[in-house]
């Protein structure tokens, strides 16, 4: 009967708990349950890297597991297997945080009637599997219907290319003279597919927003820079309508934590759509501030002059294939996945987006982005490490050529390639791997910050050395790597860290990086 | 000075026929592919001073015939660019590793393509008309 047995794994430090939830199994019939039982954590990954087990009984405060830190740990050691929490009485606020953390149940100790527990985990079981198959075939559905669309427009820009390249090559006069007619005609051709066109990519790149393929770069970014680029870009397109198009930055602005390349195409969807929305001689105006309402928060707004948006409608705007009831004659409606874009781009950045209006008098589109903060980047770990003797450690990996100039394209590639292979070195999920803190050039630096003290920091800095070295792709790129570490002062603290130590802490960081920084400029002017 | 010659490998006629047009106006002589295997067997025979790949072929796609051309030294040297309606930067990369100088995206403006065309050849660029691609970028 042992194949049909259902295989738990207890980890539980306290001999005296283990033993009384032995005792809950003996009235079960015998041979339906195989009980294991280990008392650490690094036991329990161990057994579940060895052994198939159907089900883990976590208790949440082990000798070298605490809190919330623990079920990621369990979690991620086996995530396949479903996990239910043991807590105390006073812990139940932190047992339903633990169920965010991939928990299917939580059971308070001292709260467990006999019965109740075999029940409890046969329906833990039952409840993940079901979950696990939804998962499943949602996935698939997802993938079906996104490679339906990437094929479906992949096919309609073959024709579409074929229209463009004739239509130019008789405007051309490639073919013949053309009279100011035929001319004339042709160039609405030219017009309606270059609409088309950007309708496939509108689809296109919804299609990826809904798989999470988009992939988003979060780093350090001058919206500044972004605006005034976009702003004299759009220029022209302005003033074609007539429309004055202007900007307007507050001064010493902080970066933010975004995407540039997405921050871009954000500017573009919204100041594209304000001026189709107003008059001739109308203005529109891009405001970026910081927001009143949340200094963590950089405030952006399109203001246009134009006619408005209906009362009620201001939310309806960003749904899917949304168009405006009475758009413009002359023009021509869109998809209707612009706005859409727009806002799943800027709230997979953390940022938020609304409209205001007044029917007749112009409305305005605003956005949130985050700013960057080494701070709010590193909080969550050194919360993760109260208990820890801590010394904190900021890694430094730096990326040269021999030459001391990268191309551009290599850059970017080994960028990423050094990205993937600090990520596996970290330690746990306490350690931070910052953003990308500066322009590109002759070098590039990689900043760890390590919490979890003076072991990982020698093991991360041994690791990274080593897994640099071995990795393939870099092997053959020619780059040379350098691999430092420095220790920042840090405190022992008994309770969570306070906002004024995280600060303090992250200035210090700030000033490493700034130095390596200007260094970098120093070494190539 | 005799025209250079350009191979296009396009399975779809009136592409192919557009990007004739077009290159046949600007003096350069052009020679077609309509798969893979005719794609490296058209190389073979004119020597072509440039290929303009599709990646979408039938019998092979344009990675198949990259790696055909790397594995023949006389043809390893011919530059590719690839002209494809495949998008994305996987796809990029790909053909980047592939040995590819450029890639386009279709639908392609002529004046990208000319551009491309005469940076990869190696010629100056038109008067008055921008470079409107960098080959860096790909």
């Amino acid at each position: 009967m042992k194949g049909n047995a259902l295989q738990i794994l207890l980890v539980e430090d306290s001999a005296g708990d283990a033993r009384l939830l032995r005792e809950m199994f003996r009235t079960e019939t015998p041979g339906s349950f195989v009980l294991t039982h280990v008392d650490r954590m690094s036991d329990a990954i161990g057994h579940l890297s060895k052994t198939h087990v159907d089900i883990v009984l976590l208790d949440m405060g082990l000798p070298d597991g605490h809190g919330l830190e623990t079920v990621r740990r369990a979690h991620a050691a086996a995530p396949d297997v479903p996990l239910v929490v043991l807590t105390g009485m006073d812990d139940e606020l932190v047992a339903a945080e633990a169920m965010k953390e991939g928990a299917q149940d939580y059971l308070i100790k001292g709260q467990i009637e006999n019965r109740a527990l075999p029940r409890a985990l046969r329906y833990a079981i039952e409840r993940h599997r079901m979950q696990a198959e939804t998962d499943l075939l949602r996935g698939q559905q997802m993938q079906l219907k996104d490679e339906f669309l990437s094929h479906v427009s992949h096919e309609l820009r073959s024709p579409l290319t074929a229209i463009y390249q004739f239509v130019s090559i008789i405007l051309d006069g490639l073919a013949g003279e053309l009279n100011v007619q035929q001319r004339e005609y042709l160039e609405v051709i030219l017009r309606n597919s270059r609409q088309l066109k950007s309708m496939i990519d509108d689809l296109l790149e919804v299609s990826r927003i809904q798989v999470g393929k988009s992939g988003l770069e979060l780093q350090l970014t001058c919206i500044q820079d972004l605006v005034v680029d976009t702003v004299a870009t759009l220029q022209e397109t302005a003033a074609l309508k007539g429309i004055t198009l202007s900007s307007d930055i507050a001064p010493n602005l902080s970066s933010a934590y975004a995407d540039p390349t997405r921050i871009r195409q954000i500017l573009i969807i919204l100041i594209d759509n304000a001026i189709k929305f107003t008059p001739a001689s109308g203005t529109v105006q891009v405001h970026v501030r910081t927001s009143e309402r949340d200094p963590q928060f950089l405030l952006l707004e399109v203001v246009d002059s134009g006619r408005g948006i209906p009362a009620g409608m201001t939310e309806h705007i960003f749904e899917r294939l949304y168009q405006a009831p009475d758009a413009d004659k002359g023009g021509r409606k869109g998809l209707g996945l612009g706005l859409h874009i727009c806002k799943a781009l800027v709230m997979r950045q953390g940022g938020q987006v609304w409209a205001t209006s007044e029917l007749g008098k112009g409305a305005t589109l605003s956005l949130t982005l985050p700013i960057f903060s080494i701070a709010n980047l590193i909080a969550p770990a050194l919360k993760g490490a109260t208990d820890a003797e801590t010394s904190i450690a900021l890694i430094v990996t730096e990326m040269g050529s021999q030459s001391g100039w990268l191309s551009k394209g290599l850059e970017i590639e080994s960028s990423r390639e050094v990205r993937d292979v600090l990520a596996s070195c970290m330690h746990s999920d306490l350690d931070v791997l910052l953003p990308k803190m500066g322009p590109a050039s002759g070098t590039e630096f990689f900043f760890i910050v390590a919490v979890t003290g003076d072991i990982g920091r020698e093991a991360i800095t041994r690791r990274i050395r080593e897994r640099l070295e071995a990795a393939e792709k870099l092997k053959q790129s020619g780059l040379i790597f350098t691999v430092s570490c420095r220790l920042l002062p840090a405190h022992k603290h008994d309770q969570e860290p306070s906002e004024e130590y995280v600060n303090r802490l992250a200035m210090k960081i700030q000033d490493q990086v700034d130095q390596n920084l200007r260094q970098k400029v120093a070494t190539h002017e | 000075m005799s025209n250079k010659k350009i191979l296009i490998v396009e399975d779809d006629a009136d592409v192919r026929k557009g990007m004739h047009l077009r290159l046949q106006a600007n003096n350069y002589d052009t020679f077609f592919a309509v798969d893979a295997v005719s794609g490296v067997a058209e190389a073979r025979k004119h020597k072509p001073d440039l290929i303009l790949l599709d990646l979408g072929l039938p019998g092979g796609d344009g990675f198949k015939v990259m790696e055909w051309l790397a594995a023949n030294p006389y043809l390893a040297v011919i530059p590719v660019v690839v002209v494809s309606a495949r998008t994305g930067n996987a796809n990029r990369l790909k053909a980047k590793k592939a040995g590819a100088k450029a890639f386009l995206e279709k639908p392609v403006e002529n004046d990208e393509l000319l551009a491309v065309v005469r940076k990869t050849l190696g010629e100056a660029p038109k008067p008055g008309k921008a470079l409107v691609h960098d080959l860096g970028d790909l």
